[in-house]
C-alpha cells in the first residue's frame, strides 16, 4: 500500500456541509479519514447561566432559542422539569394537546433534516419539496401558537392556551397530505441511484459503540438499539398511543435516513390518535411562583435524541442551576467513529445524518 | 492545533462480554448492591420515581462504582454529567442509563469547594468524554485522567469558568 502525507483539513467554521457554525477537523491520508476532530462552541451563548437570573416562566422563551428546528420540544422539556420539581400534575387534555404539537415539530423537524441532507448529497429537488412540506406544520404551529419557529406555547402545568376551533381538523388534513407526500419522497429518494450509493454502507456504527459513546435518537436506533422513551418510558399521554418504535439494523447512513422517515409516519399515526381521543377539560393548572428547594429531572425524545435537563431549586422564583444536556452534542463527539475509514467525500452524508443544530449543541 | 478525537472511542469489545438484564426487581437490585460494595461511601440510596433511582458515593469511589455498574449492573450509557456549585461544596450529579433494565440511575458525587476533582470516568463511558470538558470548561470541575481536558464551549484562554456562582460577567 503506498502511503501519503497525513494531513488536518479544516471543514468548517464556514462550510457547506456543516448546518450552522462549527468545525470538524479530519486528519486525511491520501483520501482516506485516518482521525478527525469536531470543535464545537461558535455558538455558545451561555443559555445555561442565562437561565438562573430569569423567573421560571421567562425562562420559557429561552428554551425555544435552544434549537431552532425543534423548539417546542425544548421547551415543553424545560416544562415538564419544572413540573417535576414543583411536583405539579398536568391535565389531560394537555397531554394530549402536547403530544399533538411535539409530533408536529418532530415531523417539521425531520423534514428540515430531509431537505438539509437532500441539498448535502447533490438533490436540490428533494430540498423544495422537503421544505414545502414543512411549511405545512410549520403554518400549524403558528396558527395555534403565533410565531412561526419559538413558539413559546407550553407552559409549566399545561399549554398556553386551548387549541383554536377547526384547528383539529387542519391537522388532520396535514397528516393525510403529509402521509401522501412521503410516499413520494421514498420513491424519489430511494430510487436516485446517486442518494443510495453516497448512503449504504457508509459511516457505519456499531451498535455497542453507539452504546457506549451516548449517541441516541435515530442514529442509536440505526444501529439496532430498540428504545424509544416514548414507548419504553412514556411520558404525556404517549402510553395510550398504539405506534411502532422504529429500528434497523445496518447502522449506516442508509438506515438513519430510514429510521427518519418511518418515524414521521409513525409521527402521523401518533398525531390522528391523539386528536381523535382528545378529551375535554382544562389545559393548564396554575404553577406556584416559587420552587421547592430540591432537583428535577425530565427526559424525553427529542426529533435528534434523548434531550434531559436537570433543575436545582433553592426556593426562590428563579432556578439555582438548570443544566440541559444536549442529544447533538454527545453524539457528535462520537464523530471519529463515524468517521474514520471513509473517504473524505463520505463527511457530508455522514455527518449530514446526524442532523446536527447548533443551537442546542453550544447553548 | 495539538491533538485529535481519536482517543474517544470507548472499548466496546471489553461492554460485549458485560452481562446483560437483571431479573426481578432492577431499581432494588442496583441500590442494593452499591450499598453492598461501597459500604460508608454509597448513602441516601431512594427510589424517586418508576425508573429512576438516586445514590450518593464518595469521590474517592466514583470510578470503581462506574466500572462495576457498567461491567457487572448493565449500565452501557452515561447519559448526563451536570456540576451543581452549592454554596459549601460543589457537586458532580452523573445520570446513567441502562436500556436494557430500563433505568436511569441518578449518581451524585461532592467535591469540597478549595479542591475541585474527581475520577475521570471518560474511558469506561465514551459518552462522558465531552460532558466532562464542558463541566471543566464551565464549572472549573477537575476530571483526573480525562484524556483531553481542554475548553471545549468557551475560548482556550478564557480565565474564569462562567457557571460558578461568584463569577461576574
Amino acid at each position: 500500500m503506498t502511503r501519503t502525507a497525513e494531513m488536518w483539513i479544516n471543514m468548517g467554521p464556514q462550510h457547506p456541509m456543516t448546518h450552522g457554525l462549527w468545525n470538524l477537523r479530519v486528519k486525511v491520508d491520501g483520501e482516506t479519514i485516518v482521525d478527525a476532530e469536531p470543535e464545537v462552541g461558535y455558538l455558545h451563548r451561555g443559555i445555561e447561566k442565562i437561565c438562573e437570573n430569569r423567573t421560571y416562566p421567562q425562562v420559557i422563551p429561552i428554551t425555544d432559542r435552544l434549537c431552532y428546528g425543534s423548539s417546542m420540544s425544548w421547551s415543553h422539556l424545560y416544562c415538564r422539569t419544572i413540573e417535576d420539581l414543583m411536583g405539579l400534575e398536568v391535565p389531560e387534555r394537555a397531554q394530549y394537546i402536547r403530544v399533538v404539537v411535539l409530533e408536529m415539530q418532530r415531523l417539521a423537524s425531520h423534514l428540515m433534516w430531509l431537505a438539509a441532507y437532500a441539498v448535502d448529497l447533490g438533490m436540490m429537488a428533494g430540498f423544495i419539496y422537503s421544505m414545502r412540506d414543512r411549511e405545512v406544520f410549520v403554518d400549524l404551529l403558528q396558527n395555534l401558537s403565533g410565531s412561526r419557529l419559538t413558539y413559546n406555547y407550553p407552559r409549566i402545568g399545561g399549554v398556553a392556551h386551548d387549541i383554536p376551533p377547526g384547528w383539529d381538523k387542519e391537522a388532520l388534513r396535514a397528516c393525510d397530505y403529509t402521509e401522501q407526500r412521503l410516499r413520494e419522497y421514498e420513491d424519489l429518494y430511494e430510487g436516485s441511484k446517486i442518494f443510495m450509493m453516497r448512503n449504504e454502507g457508509v459511516g457505519i456504527l456499531r451498535r455497542d459503540d453507539a452504546m457506549n459513546l451516548g449517541v441516541t435518537g435515530p442514529p442509536m436506533r440505526a444501529s439496532g438499539a430498540k428504545y424509544d422513551l416514548r414507548k419504553d418510558r412514556p411520558y404525556e399521554a404517549y402510553a395510550d398511543m398504539d405506534f411502532e418504535v422504529c429500528s434497523r439494523t445496518e447502522g449506516d447512513c442508509f438506515a438513519r435516513y430510514r429510521v427518519r422517515m418511518d418515524e414521521m409516519w409513525e409521527s402521523c399515526r401518533i398525531i390522528r390518535q391523539a386528536i381523535q381521543n382528545m378529551p375535554k377539560g382544562k389545559w393548564r393548572v396554575v404553577a406556584p411562583r416559587n420552587a421547592p428547594e430540591g432537583t428535577g429531572m425530565a427526559r424525553v425524545e427529542d426529533p435528534r435524541g434523548e434531550g434531559m435537563m436537570y433543575a436545582v431549586g433553592d426556593g426562590s422564583d428563579r432556578p439555582y442551576r438548570l443544566k440541559i444536556r444536549s442529544p447533538i452534542f454527545v453524539t457528535v463527539s462520537a464523530a471519529p467513529k463515524f468517521l474514520v475509514g471513509y473517504k473524505i467525500a463520505d463527511v457530508v452524508a455522514i455527518m449530514g445524518g446526524l442532523d446536527m443544530c447548533i443551537g442546542e449543541n453550544d447553548r | 492545533m495539538t491533538g485529535g478525537g481519536l482517543e474517544n472511542r470507548g472499548d466496546a469489545q471489553e461492554l460485549e462480554k458485560a452481562p446483560t438484564r437483571i431479573d426481578g426487581d432492577p431499581e432494588e437490585r442496583v441500590l442494593r448492591v452499591l450499598r453492598d460494595r461501597f459500604p460508608g461511601s454509597a448513602s441516601d440510596t431512594a427510589r424517586v420515581r418508576p425508573g429512576l433511582v438516586r445514590a450518593h458515593i464518595k469521590r474517592e469511589d466514583l470510578y470503581d462504582a462506574c466500572r462495576l455498574l457498567r461491567d457487572a449492573l448493565g449500565f452501557e450509557h452515561m447519559s448526563m454529567i451536570s456540576a451543581v456549585d452549592y454554596p459549601d461544596r460543589f457537586e458532580v450529579v452523573y445520570h446513567i442509563s441502562s436500556y436494557q433494565n430500563n433505568l436511569t440511575l441518578e449518581l451524585i458525587a461532592q467535591t469540597p469547594k478549595d479542591d475541585p476533582v474527581i475520577d475521570s470516568v471518560s474511558d469506561i463511558w465514551g459518552g462522558a468524554n465531552w460532558q466532562e470538558r464542558e463541566a471543566y470548561d464551565l464549572m472549573g470541575i477537575t476530571f483526573k485522567d480525562h484524556p483531553k481536558l481542554e475548553r471545549i464551549l468557551m475560548l482556550k484562554d478564557t480565565l474564569y469558568h462562567p457557571l460558578r456562582k461568584d463569577f461576574r460577567g
